[in-house]
């Protein structure tokens, strides 16, 4: 349906009058087409390609070069990123900055990129940090946190977010220990409930004191899907604390159903997203569920075909809840 | 007669163009509750996550029901033809449950539905080709195949299906041109020929259609079609893969026995040269005249591929400073449109799409303006940004 088709249908039933029609058809027709979006993609491919080319020609001509001028390079480059980025930063603000400069928010994600590869080449050449992976983690942790929250720059909070966890991971359990052993140790699964536990209680708190509401859903995206993958990790591997895991596993399932209905209900803006939080919920208490499901009742041995029974009555249960949760939402038109 | 109700699709598109000019400042909430009861809309809301969901649980149930059937069809599994109706039969079970659940449920692509449809269609579709002696040749699957989706999509009008639809045809084509006597040397042809019809085809029925039943599958059908348009017609696509997949076939086939051209030779190279970097610049220059995104994109993208086409045969650099020069061309010129569209120009514009972002808020003061007075300017702002040049939420946006 064109959008003439629209007014035409809207002037018949009385909705429009004939003014609004000529405002709106030309709107229409003057309407300039946006390439917001696919200037930004040709931007992302061109530095793609440019590093990748970069990287590239340095390393065909490694021998020409040497590592001291590299690092200095690449250092030079940093602090170039982060300069453009301060010079032209956002002005300040707790709630949601929508007035910035064109260019501050790729300059700052370049600086991030391009300080992480100083920071692994710096280990790989000089072994700047020694056996202190530790450090190497929290150095980007710490320094990428605040400039999230001053340039409100949801990508470098994410980037934080993961460093962050890996420090975390890092220090609580050695890096060799990983690739030696199960992935899944006690420690390192109760550092990630801990950890998360701690990024979910602190975005929770600063919404509450509205500094930074909309970073909320990154850090309940990532320190929830941490959360529910270490308790179903502990679920799967440790048979002493199982009914721990799964009580634990069905209160945080449980609690992010709350959270979003809370959401759909507070704030009709957020509705759309709250929805992850329950597939989250749905999904990764479905899969604990099977699992006890199988361990416990052995349904293999009840005869042929008798568990497919189980996909059929707990997938239908599933569908009617998702279902439920549809109705009573407020008409999107996305 | 189709599987959705055809009102209330015309009344949801009427709303959302309402809603649209309504977030925009031009129509008042009083002009918006109107239409809303004007043009009711039965269906259950929906939700991208919660479709994933709904898609996912349902077809774990579908093909557990499947399961418990089974052992029933495995009895005749000798009998091809019995085994075909089983699994036929199980399809047109689904499909009927399907369309009660989406009576009773007013389900409109809500997941549930997408699945019935899909696993509907492949168990009919595979009931089908169980009918015909085994060793028969790819074409004649997807030619039996081939009715089924259309008929399908005709029905449903889903995006899913439309896809597979494109990708049976494009098999049809290429499998029957490969079994011809001069196969190998037509392949390029045919696809053309067939990617121009199916571009016209998509084009016309887009025309006929008027409301957003088949818009999804239609667009994919442009988009797919433009892409291959672009792809069979490139001199590198041509020489190289084409010689390698059709000798594949060949060998799969026992069509050994057939002369095989010398690898890397092409009947009328002079064409496909042109081919190359005219049509990418035919798809820009037709992009940029009719303001049409899709022509724009792909346009760029085939021109990148006819510059990756002359690099591939003459080296003129290496390939490192290749990578570096086109990066920072693409750059440059990202930044050129950036900077030069911050003003409208030419019918493109650098601010965020209207319909894409709602959070980047419109200027208040113009929203207020059109609202009360409907006096507006002759020529409102087109974006609702007076001072142009900065976007909104660009680095902090959805994108990341």
């Amino acid at each position: 349906m064109s959008p003439d088709d629209v007014l035409n249908e809207l002037i018949r039933q009385g909705i429009l009058s004939p003014e609004q029609q000529v405002v709106v058809a030309e709107y229409e027709r003057k309407k300039p087409v946006s390439i917001h979006g696919e200037l930004r993609s040709m931007l992302y491919v061109g530095i793609t390609a440019l590093s990748a080319g970069l990287g590239y020609l340095i390393y065909a001509n490694f021998d020409q070069i040497g590592h001291g001028l590299l690092l200095l390079a690449m250092a030079a480059g940093c602090i170039g990123c982060l300069a453009y980025a301060w010079l032209n930063r956002p002005a300040w603000s707790t709630g949601i900055v929508t007035d910035r400069a064109a260019f501050t928010d790729y300059a700052l994600l370049l600086f991030c990129l391009l300080f992480l590869t100083l920071e692994g080449y710096a280990q790989y050449q000089y072994t700047a940090f020694g056996t202190r992976y530790g450090l190497a983690t929290l150095l980007p942790a710490l320094l990428f946190l605040p400039l999230a929250y001053r340039f409100d720059h949801r990508g470098v909070l994410g980037i934080a977010l993961t460093a962050l966890i890996s420090w975390v991971g890092v220090t609580v359990r050695p890096l060799n220990l990983y690739l030696k052993t199960n992935f899944f140790a006690q420690p390192t699964v109760l550092s990630a409930i801990g950890l998360s536990l701690l990024l979910i209680g602190a975005a929770l708190l600063l919404e509450r004191r509205r500094i930074k509401p909309h970073f909320t859903y990154t850090y309940l995206t990532i320190a929830g899907n941490l959360l529910l993958i270490a308790l179903l990790g502990g679920l799967f591997n440790f048979r002493e604390q199982r009914v721990l895991y799964a009580l634990a596993l069905a209160v945080t399932c449980v609690a992010l159903d709350l959270y979003a209905r809370s959401e759909r209900r507070t704030h009709s803006d957020r509705a759309g997203g709250s929805f992850l939080f329950l597939l989250m919920a749905t999904v990764y208490g479905y899969i604990g569920l099977t699992f006890l499901f199988f361990t416990y009742l052995h349904p293999t041995n009840w005869g042929e075909g008798w568990y497919y029974w189980y996909f059929i009555v707990t997938g239908i249960a599933l569908i009617a809840y998702l279902i439920r949760q549809l109705t009573g939402t407020k008409r999107t038109t996305a | 007669m189709r599987a959705y109700n055809q009102a209330w699709i015309h009344n949801r598109d009427v709303l959302q163009q309402v809603d649209r000019w309504h977030r925009l400042g031009f129509l008042t909430d009083a002009q918006q509750a109107t239409a809303q009861t004007t043009y009711p809309v039965g269906f259950l809301q929906t939700n991208s996550y919660v479709e994933i969901g709904l898609f996912l649980f349902t077809t774990v149930v579908i093909l557990a029901v499947y399961l418990l059937v089974l052992p029933f069809a495995s009895a005749v599994e000798e009998d091809r033809l019995a085994y075909g109706l089983v699994n036929a039969g199980f399809g047109l079970v689904v499909g009927v449950v399907g369309n009660v659940l989406i009576n009773r449920r007013m389900l409109y692509r809500n997941g549930v539905d997408n699945a019935f449809v899909v696993m509907a269609t492949a168990f009919v579709g595979f009931g089908l080709n169980q009918f015909i002696p085994e060793g028969v040749s790819l074409s004649t699957h997807c030619l039996l195949t081939l009715p089924v989706l259309v008929l399908v999509f005709w029905y449903y009008g889903d995006t899913l299906i439309a896809f597979l639809l494109l990708m049976t045809a494009y098999t049809l084509v290429y499998n029957v041109t490969l079994h011809t006597d001069a196969g190998r040397a037509l392949l390029p042809y045919a696809m053309i020929v067939a990617s121009v019809a199916l571009y016209g085809l998509s084009t016309w029925l887009l025309r006929l259609e008027k409301t957003t039943y088949y818009l999804d599958g239609l667009h994919l059908g442009q988009w797919l079609a433009l892409a291959m348009l672009l792809i069979s017609s490139n001199y590198y696509v041509v020489r190289e893969l084409n010689g390698v997949l059709a000798d594949s076939v060949r060998q799969l086939d026992d069509l050994q026995n057939q002369p095989l051209r010398a690898p890397g030779t092409l009947a009328l190279p002079g064409l496909f040269w042109v081919l190359t970097f005219a049509l990418p610049l035919l798809y820009l220059w037709l992009g940029t005249t009719r303001r049409d995104r899709m022509l724009l994109i792909l346009g760029l993208a085939g021109l990148t591929g006819a510059f990756a086409t002359v690099h591939a045969y003459w080296h003129l650099v290496p390939t490192n400073v290749a990578l570096t020069i086109g990066g920072l061309l693409m750059i440059g010129l990202a930044v050129l449109g950036i900077r030069h569209l911050r003003i409208p120009t030419h019918g493109f514009t650098d601010a965020p799409d209207e319909d894409s972002t709602s959070e980047s808020g419109l200027d208040s003061s113009l929203l207020i303006a059109r609202q009360t007075g409907q006096n507006t300017p002759t020529t409102p702002h087109p974006t609702g940004r007076p001072e142009g040049g900065k976007f909104g939420g660009g680095g902090a946006g959805e994108s990341y």
